[in-house]
Formats: structure tokens, C-alpha cells, sequence
């Protein structure tokens, strides 16, 4: 049987008798792409952590601490911009308890920690770039002396001029965060499709806007912390709490200068990620291990809230120029985007951040002519990094605000406008990558319209001139799948199967509440393997396990259970084998099904899961195997930022409706629809969770949370008091979502991407509704009471 | 300078040598092995460190252990065999409202104060008492949901 897969010739073998199992992962991927019934997938099963953290029981890094292990405080930065003249610790070490203090010279591998760019020290050296950078470590019998210690550390600084205005940054050559670069332009992107200049010749009507986005801190409850182990399992074992740990495994060689294999890395339970452990986990388990190697003894970090605050990357702030042009038949004709991302005093990701909104810009519609620029710029100011959306949520506000403003010009209901755009299978991005497969937007938004009611409450909404004004406002979006461009992608796991028929996965893939490893990946080794789900243990978060990838970027399913369906997969097709010899049928007949083994169509020829588990022992047939697969990558032009950017892409669409106070500018979101076109849902409890915490994380960040600086760029409220995050009484209504399931080729059973998904087009649905309740563009977030309260005064809206 | 402070924790009677400056919170989980008590803000504002203070909740991370001295204090592991507790739990596994789990206690051991104090379980009143604790993963509807439901399942 000849089988064509998306182009690649692949095959089962005819007949024989002695057939090689099926080991291809484009076999294997496709076969369980095509799967009809489904026995798991697609239930929502519960995860299997849930009732020991609900009970208090699961254990995250601080519950891995005891006393007598080293305690280590950071010292920061009180200067924006200096140059270190000199560390005087001889006070610090004469203080009762203190170990050591740790500095950039006492570093033995290489002091470079920079993610995308090799800009960046894990101890500072030389000179500070922002308030806040670590400077060095204390190490003290306890946290008290510690503390007390790190007072002591004396840092003779010369202070330098410093710059905090990312224009300002672009323009001036005299102040130099990084001198060696000749400029503050960290990186560069840029997109040219067609021509801009004959796109808006053809447009009947053009918008520009400028955009300001600013920063956002993921506030995951837990604070970054991280124990390191010297000799623990023959290596320098550190518990910590980081989205990647091979990343952290490979910072933690690089830094102490030893072999990869010398480190191993366990992330247990984390208490939230949302991209900011992805950044700062490995630097927190740096320093503990170089802590522990300096002193041969177990040594303990743990931030407080301010230190986390102060030191870990934040959502980029940005400014973005859009100006774009549609034709009278309602068709886009032209974009051209300049997009600034204030990266601070570190590129860190900042260049992959770039990339991605500089890719997206055009929202998820078809345009003809594009041209996109972007800037990467360094000022002294804490550095920004990865965020549930990554550059995204930003330039998807930009562009959505465009597209309304757009639709009003022409005349046009908004959502009209955007699916006479909306990007479809056979259309092409502003990359030029032709859209093969996997595009179900535009049916998610129309049936979104639907349930929201939108066309009738669009005319309602936005005529009032009472206090309380409602509007309802659409955002849709767009989000690549695995890395950009050529960048490498892959997943792996590896999968066992104990005598007494319990499975192990073991997979890099961490938990952070997403809940991957505890639900899909379970639920996809059942699905394959045909075993009783609950004989199925996933191992996550550890360094052990072959290197699959980070868990970020949405990647936990949708390419970290690659590895698990190949590696299960594989083991299958074995077992399938064995099976057809013990029940005397061809391996294509062979059911396995919740523990029972049997021929399809005759259930009383079967034996049980066990038993036959009990023969591969027997007769040496392997139950172990690892699930490789490098994701295709087409080509791409980076110089001019055309070809094949994303594998696939996710899509989402959200329906806000808000109430604005026009007297106190305080703006209610009274209900969203959310709308997710992310190929096969795995398990839809798990990705309701993902869109519902997404949604008020997103609507925090539009309306409440807010980082401010003075003009030092010190952070003034690196603390929940002053940095406000949404509680119970802030939520909206959340819909149960749209989901159309646009299966992506490489996917476990067709998934794409979700954990980020609704985060993305909530500025631009909450933005796009107080703008119609107003009937003013908001350009500007956050949309602050005071925010709202001077667009009111400025455009006289009340008496 | 230690202080010796006596209370009661989850039914015993326990006595610890504390710093004048010592938190609640610490003592619990540095000293007396209470886990469930997470450290996420020590600013009283996250409610992660939730515990129960002659039967209301109350942050463990701003009280001083010297300020206890006397009272009793329960933790989700003193209440975990009780029927609102284990509805709680339940009902918080089923609805999908366990996320990251770092919070989770802290708003097990809030509703378990709200069900006690036999408040009526309309939505505003849930949310109301659960204001003092974030969440960041779930955007709460399901935490919402499954005190709802764990109410309805006791009453």
C-alpha cells in the first residue's frame, strides 16, 4: 500500500514475515492524523496533579529547601547607567554567617548569559545598565544574615548618562548602552512584499495612526527560586523553576565552564510561567549552581516579590507607526509598519520578539503590499523578554485598530470588513508564504458574530450620551506555530513500558499550570498505545529526558506531544505486530482498547493489555523508544523578511463587550466571546482554562496593570499593592468558546497551538469596544480610569 | 532573641522558639513542615499564605508569630478531612479549576471560611470572598464554578 503524505512518499511494507515496524515520524504523525474514533482525545479527562495541589501536597522549588543549606541574596544596581569602579565586600564578609560574596571575577566558564545576542552578563561586569541589575551574591548560613549582608556590599559606581525614551535612544549616538554595538538599535527586521507605493495609489481610503503599548510583569505567584546540589545523583543536580531545562542545563555548563552532562536539571511543579521563567529561570538556576560550586554546599535562592519584579524581564513596550489603505470593495490594498520595541537595557529575546510581531503585523488578512520595519532598542531600563504572546498582542492592537478605522471610513460593519480580507487556505501572508492548510478563521469568526449577537448590538452600542456608555468591540488574530523562520524546531520524549504494563514518557516539557504533561500528553500515550490511562506517568520538567524543546511559544502540546505520539506511536506499531501473531490476524486488525487486546470485529479473540505486555518481555520485542521530529522549515529571506515563516498558524478571535463610565473613566468587561481556531482540541476543559486565565490576564493588561519608572527608570511598584492584577470581581462573563478545528499536518492529531492564544487579540477586542462606546480611537494603553477620563475631557464627550 | 510562642495548630498544642520579627508564615513552613501555606507576595495581597486565625482567614505572611500567641490556627492540612473541604476539592478538580496549584490552597481554606460562616452562595458573595486571593492562570471562572457547585453539594 503506497500512501502520498503532504508530497513525501512514504510506505507500509506489502507483506513478509518478517516486517520492520513502522518507524518513520511522517508515517506515524499522519496515520494518527486520520485517526476517526477517538478513545481520550478530545475528553475532557481530568489532569492528574489537580487533587494533590488542591490538598496542598505538590511541591514546588521553596518546599525543596531545608536549613543548614546556603541562602543567597542578590545585591542590584542602584544606577540606571555606571560604570563599576569597585565591590568592596570586606564588610559584607566580616558580618556573622556570611559565606562568601560572589561577583563577576569569581565566574569560572564565561559570563555571558545573552539569549539571542551575546550581550549579556549573569553578574554584572564592567558597568550597570539598568536600576536593578545584579551586581552580586551573598551567601550566607541563612536568609537574615543574607539579608543583612547585602546591605554591606559597597559598589563604587561612576555614574554615566542614561536613557530611558526608546526614541530618544534610536536618535542619539553619545549615550551608548552597549558601546561595542555603535548605536542603541539591538536588531533589525523588515518585511517587503510587493509595492507599497502601488498599493496605496489603489486605495480609496488610508488610515495612520501612531500606537503605545507598554509593559506588562506575568506576576506568576510563585517568585523565581532555584536549589542547587553539588554530587546529587553524580552531578550538580539544580531544582528550579524554568520553562527549558536543557536551557538552564546549558547556562548553567556555560557559566561554571563544565560539560552539559555534568548538570542535570528538575523543574517540579511551577507556580506560573507565562514566558517569564522561560527568560529568567535558567539565570536563577545559574546562580544557584554557581553558588554551589564556589562552596561545595547545597545552596538556595528565592526572590522576594520585589526583587522578582525588579530584575525579570517584562513584556516589551512599544511604539508602533501603521499606516494602511483599503480600496472601495472593502479589500486591503497596502500596510506600511514601523514597529519599536523598547527592549531595555538587554536584547535577551528581544530580536525573536521583534520577529514575531514584525511577521504578524498584518493581522490575519490577505495584503498585497507590505512593508514592515522593526527596531529592537536598547535604554536603561529593566530589559523586556518573553510574555504569553510575544510581540504579538501588541501589533494585533495596532493592526486591529486599523481595521476598524478602516471599515468606519468605508462605511462598513467591522466584521464584514475583515472577512472580505480574512486570510483563507491558497492566500498568501505579508511573508509570501502560501497558506497550504489549517486557516479556519474566517468560519470561527462568523460563528462568533452569531452567538455574540454582534451585528445587532454593533448599531445598538456607541449612541449613548448618558454617563454609561456600552460598546462592543472584535479583535482576531493570528500566531505562528514553533519558531520563526529557518530558526531550528524539534521534539522529542521518550516513552517506556514497565513489566507489569505501566507506561513512563519522559519528556522535557515542564508544568506550570498549563497542564500538558498531566492532561494531553497522558491522554495521547493512552490514545496510541491503547492502554488504560491510568497506567500512563508522565515524567516532566527534567534534563534526563531527551531535549524537546522549551515549554513556550504554545509549543507544550502542539509540538512538545509530537515526540510523545512518535515515541508511543513506534512502540504501538511493535506491539500491534506481537499481537497479530497471538491472535492470528493481520496487524491492521488488531484493536487495543482501554487494556483489552483483540481482533476487530471478534472481541472474544483478545488477551489483556498485561499479558501481552508479559509477551514483548518474552519474546524481546522493544517497549522503549524515543520520538524525534525536526519540524520541515521552508526557506526564508530574512534581508527582506520573505518565504515560509510558521509551519502553520493558530487563530483566534474575541468578541468584548464593555461598559464605560464616563465620569470616573473606569471601563467594565461585562462579557467576551472567545473564538479558537487551533486545530484538534485535545482536551477541551484544559484549553477553556487556557482561554479563560488568558482572556483576564489580557484584560488586565489592557485595563489595570501598569509598570512605572521614575526617571532613573526605577521601578516604583515592584509590589501586588501598587501593581494591580484582576481578582474575582473583576471578571467578565466568559462564552463558551468557537472552535473549529483546522488540523495542522504535524500536530498530535492535527493540534495547534492554545496556551497564548486568547491573551493575543484581547487589547485589541477591549481597545476596539471602548472605542466604540466612545466613539473616540483609543491609540494608547493601558486603558486606565485616567486614560479614559481625559480622552472624555478632550473630545468634550460630557458636559 | 528567641520568644517562646504557644498556640494551637490544626487541634495540637504546639510551642516554638520564634525571632521577634518572624512571620507566620515562615515559622509554618520552616518550622513546623506546613506546606500548603505558599509565599507569593508577603505583602498581604495575594492570599497564597492563606490561613484560618480563630476560624477566619487571614494572611500568614504580615502576622508575627509572637502575635498569636494563645490562638489557634488551622491550615489546609488541619481541615482537609472535613466535608467542605473535601467537596471543595473535588469540585475544584472536576470543574478544571487547578492550574498551576500555587493558589489553590490559599482559596480552598477562603471558601472553606465562606461555607462555615454559612454565607448565602450567590455569585457576588463568592466573589466577594474570594477578592483576597489571586489567581493569575484560571481567570476564575472555574475557581468560581466549583465553590459554587461544592456549596450546593453540602448544603
Amino acid at each position: 500500500m503506497i500512501r502520498f503524505i503532504f508530497g513525501r512518499r512514504n510506505y507500509y511494507p506489502s507483506s513478509g514475515e518478517i516486517m520492520a515496524s513502522i518507524e518513520d515520524p511522517y508515517v506515524l504523525i499522519d496515520k494518527w492524523l486520520r485517526a476517526k474514533e477517538f478513545i481520550v482525545v478530545g475528553k475532557g479527562v481530568a489532569r492528574t496533579d489537580a487533587f494533590e495541589k488542591a490538598l496542598g501536597k505538590a511541591k514546588y522549588v521553596e518546599d525543596y529547601f531545608q536549613s543548614g543549606i546556603l541562602f543567597i541574596k542578590q545585591v542590584l544596581s542602584t544606577e540606571p547607567h555606571a560604570r563599576i569602579k569597585g565591590i568592596n565586600v570586606e564588610e559584607a564578609l566580616r558580618k556573622p554567617k556570611v559565606v562568601r560574596v560572589i561577583t563577576a571575577s569569581d565566574i569560572p566558564g564565561e559570563n555571558q548569559v545573552g539569549y539571542a545576542l551575546p550581550d549579556q552578563p549573569l553578574l554584572a561586569e564592567g558597568k550597570v545598565r539598568f536600576h536593578g541589575e545584579v551586581v552580586a551574591l551573598v551567601v550566607a548560613e541563612d536568609i537574615d544574615a543574607a539579608l543583612e549582608a547585602s546591605e554591606s556590599v559597597r559598589i563604587n559606581y561612576e555614574p554615566l548618562p542614561h536613557i530611558l525614551d526608546p526614541l530618544e535612544a534610536l536618535q542619539r549616538k553619545d549615550v551608548l548602552v552597549h558601546e561595542e554595538v555603535g548605536s542603541n538599535i539591538a536588531f533589525r527586521t523588515r518585511i517587503r512584499k510587493g509595492n507599497v507605493e502601488e498599493g496605496f495609489s489603489k486605495a480609496d481610503v488610508i488610515v495612520e495612526n501612531e500606537y503605545r503599548t507598554h509593559h506588562q510583569d506575568h506576576l506568576y505567584l510563585e517568585p523565581e527560586g532555584a536549589l542547587a546540589i553539588p554530587g546529587l545523583d553524580g552531578r550538580l543536580t539544580v531544582i528550579t523553576a524554568a520553562q527549558y531545562p536543557h536551557l538552564a542545563q546549558s547556562i548553567i555548563a556555560r557559566v561554571l565552564g563544565v560539560p552539559a552532562s555534568d548538570i542535570k536539571v528538575i523543574v517540579p511543579y511551577m507556580g506560573g510561567g507565562f514566558g517569564g521563567k522561560d527568560d529568567e529561570g535558567p539565570l536563577t538556576a545559574a546562580k544557584a549552581a554557581l553558588t554551589a560550586y564556589l562552596t561545595g554546599r547545597p545552596s538556595f535562592i528565592l526572590y522576594t516579590r520585589e526583587e522578582s519584579m525588579r530584575t525579570h524581564p517584562k513584556r516589551e513596550a512599544t511604539i508602533i507607526k501603521y499606516k494602511s489603505g483599503a480600496a472601495r470593495d472593502g479589500k486591503l490594498t497596502a500596510i506600511d509598519v514601523t514597529i519599536i520595541h523598547d527592549t531595555g537595557a538587554y536584547a535577551n529575546r528581544g530580536p525573536f520578539i521583534l520577529w514575531r510581531a514584525t511577521v504578524h503585523a498584518s493581522g490575519p488578512y490577505h495584503v498585497p503590499h507590505a512593508k514592515v520595519d522593526g527596531y529592537c532598542v536598547y535604554t536603561n531600563k529593566v530589559y523586556q523578554g518573553s510574555f504569553r504572546g510575544f510581540g504579538n498582542p501588541s501589533v494585533q492592537f495596532a493592526a486591529e485598530a486599523q481595521m476598524d478605522e478602516l471599515a468606519r471610513k468605508l462605511g462598513m460593519d467591522p466584521v464584514e470588513f475583515r472577512l472580505r480580507n480574512m486570510l483563507r487556505p491558497g492566500l498568501t501572508t505579508i511573508t509570501n508564504q502560501l497558506l497550504d492548510h489549517s486557516v479556519g478563521i474566517a468560519d470561527a469568526v462568523e460563528q462568533l458574530a452569531k452567538v455574540s449577537g454582534w451585528y445587532s448590538k454593533r448599531r445598538e452600542y456607541g449612541v449613548s450620551t448618558g454617563r454609561f456608555r456600552r460598546g462592543i468591540g472584535i479583535g482576531v488574530a493570528w500566531h505562528g506555530i514553533s519558531t520563526s523562520r529557518g530558526v531550528p524546531d524539534w521534539s522529542n520524549a521518550y516513552i517506556k513500558i514497565d513489566k507489569d504494563g505501566s507506561v513512563t514518557a519522559f519528556t522535557g516539557i515542564v508544568e506550570m499550570g498549563q497542564g500538558s504533561p498531566t492532561s494531553s500528553h497522558r491522554q495521547i500515550v493512552a490514545e496510541v498505545l491503547g492502554a488504560p490511562i491510568e497506567k500512563i506517568k508522565v515524567t516532566f520538567g527534567t534534563s534526563d529526558a531527551p531535549d524537546g524543546g522549551a515549554t513556550h511559544a504554545s509549543r507544550g502540546t502542539s509540538i512538545g506531544a509530537i515526540g510523545v505520539l512518535v515515541a508511543a506511536a513506534k512502540i504501538r506499531e511493535r506491539l500491534n505486530k506481537l499481537a497479530s501473531e497471538l491472535l492470528n490476524c493481520s496487524p491492521d486488525e488488531v484493536v487495543i482498547r482501554e487494556g483489552k487486546v483483540y481482533v476487530r470485529g471478534d472481541v472474544e479473540r483478545s488477551i489483556t493489555w498485561e499479558e501481552l505486555i508479559k509477551h514483548a518481555y518474552s519474546r524481546g520485542v522493544d517497549l522503549s523508544a524515543t520520538g524525534y521530529f525536526f519540524l520541515p522549515k521552508g526557506k526564508f529571506d530574512d534581508t527582506v523578511g520573505q518565504g515560509q515563516a510558521y509551519p502553520a498558524f493558530s487563530y483566534v478571535a474575541m468578541i468584548a463587550e464593555v461598559e464605560v463610565d464616563t465620569e470616573t473613566g473606569k471601563v467594565r468587561v461585562l462579557k467576551v466571546w472567545p473564538a479558537l481556531a487551533a486545530g484538534r482540541i485535545i482536551n477541551p476543559q484544559q484549553v477553556e482554562g487556557q482561554i479563560e486565565g488568558a482572556a483576564v490576564q489580557g484584560m488586565g493588561y489592557v485595563l489595570m496593570e501598569q509598570l512605572v519608572f521614575d526617571d532613573k527608570g526605577r521601578l516604583l511598584n515592584p509590589d501586588l499593592t501598587d501593581y494591580v492584577v484582576p481578582t474575582a470581581l473583576d471578571v467578565p462573563e466568559i462564552a463558551k468558546p468557537v472552535y473549529v478545528e483546522d488540523l495542522f499536518k504535524y500536530g498530535p492529531f492535527g493540534a495547534k497551538g492554545v496556551g497564548e492564544m486568547a491573551l493575543i487579540p484581547a487589547p485589541a477586542a477591549i481597545a476596539n469596544a471602548v472605542s466604540h462606546a466612545l466613539g473616540v480611537r483609543i491609540t494608547k494603553l493601558p486603558i486606565t480610569p485616567e486614560a479614559v477620563y481625559f480622552e472624555v475631557k478632550k473630545h468634550g464627550l460630557i458636559k | 532573641m528567641y520568644v517562646k510562642v504557644s498556640f494551637k495548630l490544626n487541634g495540637e498544642d504546639v510551642t516554638v522558639d520564634v525571632e521577634p520579627n518572624e512571620i507566620l508564615l515562615d515559622t509554618l513552613r520552616l518550622k513546623l513542615g506546613i506546606k500548603s501555606v505558599k509565599r507569593g507576595c508577603e505583602r498581604a495581597e495575594c492570599g497564597a499564605c492563606t490561613v484560618l486565625l480563630n476560624g477566619s482567614p487571614v494572611y500568614s505572611c504580615t502576622l508575627l508569630t509572637v502575635q498569636i500567641d494563645g490562638m489557634e490556627v488551622r491550615t489546609l492540612e488541619g481541615i482537609q478531612d472535613t466535608p467542605e473541604v473535601k467537596a471543595l476539592v473535588s469540585k475544584f478538580v472536576e470543574a478544571g479549576a487547578v492550574q498551576c496549584g500555587f493558589c489553590t490552597p490559599g482559596f480552598i481554606v477562603t471558601a472553606y471560611a465562606l461555607i462555615k460562616k454559612g454565607v448565602e452562595p450567590t455569585p457576588e458573595n463568592i466573589k466577594k470572598a474570594l477578592e483576597g486571593n489571586i489567581c493569575r492562570c484560571t481567570g476564575y471562572k472555574k475557581i468560581i464554578e466549583a465553590v459554587t457547585k461544592a456549596v450546593e453539594s453540602i448544603k
